[in-house]
């Protein structure tokens, strides 16, 4: 436990190493779900916890397939301009 | 804790200080306006996703003098980023590249969601669907 939180204090010190991967795209996802659960909150009168948790649901999957659509049409564009 | 009174100037009053409450704490106003579910949903997401991006850049990322306007994002999700920020432009933390970038994503994303809720809750407080909400939540 000591560890762990001596591991997370050093990280906001030091930056953490993100390699220039496409791998590293994977950091959207977990921001696509802070989005979805704000908006959602934001948008439910009364919060019950299954509706809730449903409507999240949906709404991050929306989101990641149309960020996933976007990066391959974009990549598509791409590879037409460069070939 | 609601609004009972309908004078003009105490709801002004009334809807300024869930506004700050909601600046200073993450889900703050919603918690004001009795609407705790959503208040501690807001906070814990918000908060996380400050300090994923602290994480991830380290607090280099809050820089009220290189990066003003990431800045002006970043410190919507609370006045401590302020703090944050003296405590940065004293050290010397030093970020570039991917981590930079993502730190700053997240942590402005953070602040921008913040100012969502803002208005959000300044909205429900004006037109008094938390303490509707507040009391349905408070029965089921």
């Amino acid at each position: 436990m000591a560890e762990l939180a001596g591991a997370v204090l050093a990280g906001l010190y030091a930056p953490v190493d993100i390699p220039t991967t496409p791998a590293s795209l994977l950091w959207m996802f977990p921001l696509l779900l802070s989005i979805a659960v704000v908006y959602k909150t934001t948008r439910i009168r009364v919060l019950f916890w299954k509706t809730f948790v449903r409507e999240v649901l949906i709404l991050f999957l929306t989101l990641s397939g149309f960020m996933i659509l976007a990066g391959i049409v974009l990549n598509l564009v791409v590879w037409l301009m460069t070939s | 804790m609601q609004m009972k009174s309908h004078r003009p100037i105490d709801h002004i009053v009334w809807l300024f200080l869930v506004g700050m409450a909601a600046w200073a704490v993450p889900g703050g106003g919603h918690f004001l306006i009795g609407q705790r579910r959503h208040a501690y949903v807001l906070f814990t997401t918000i908060v996380l996703t400050f300090l994923v991006g602290l994480y991830i850049g380290s607090i280099g990322i809050v820089d009220p003098v290189g990066a003003r306007l990431w800045y002006l994002a970043q410190i919507l999700t609370s006045p401590i980023v302020g703090w944050l920020g003296q405590i940065a432009q004293k050290g010397d933390y030093f970020v570039a590249g991917r981590a930079q970038d993502y730190g700053q994503i997240y942590t402005a994303l953070a602040g921008l969601l913040n100012l969502l809720c803002i208005l959000n809750a300044v909205y429900r407080a004006y037109s008094g669907i938390g303490e509707v909400i507040g009391q349905e939540e408070e029965n089921g």
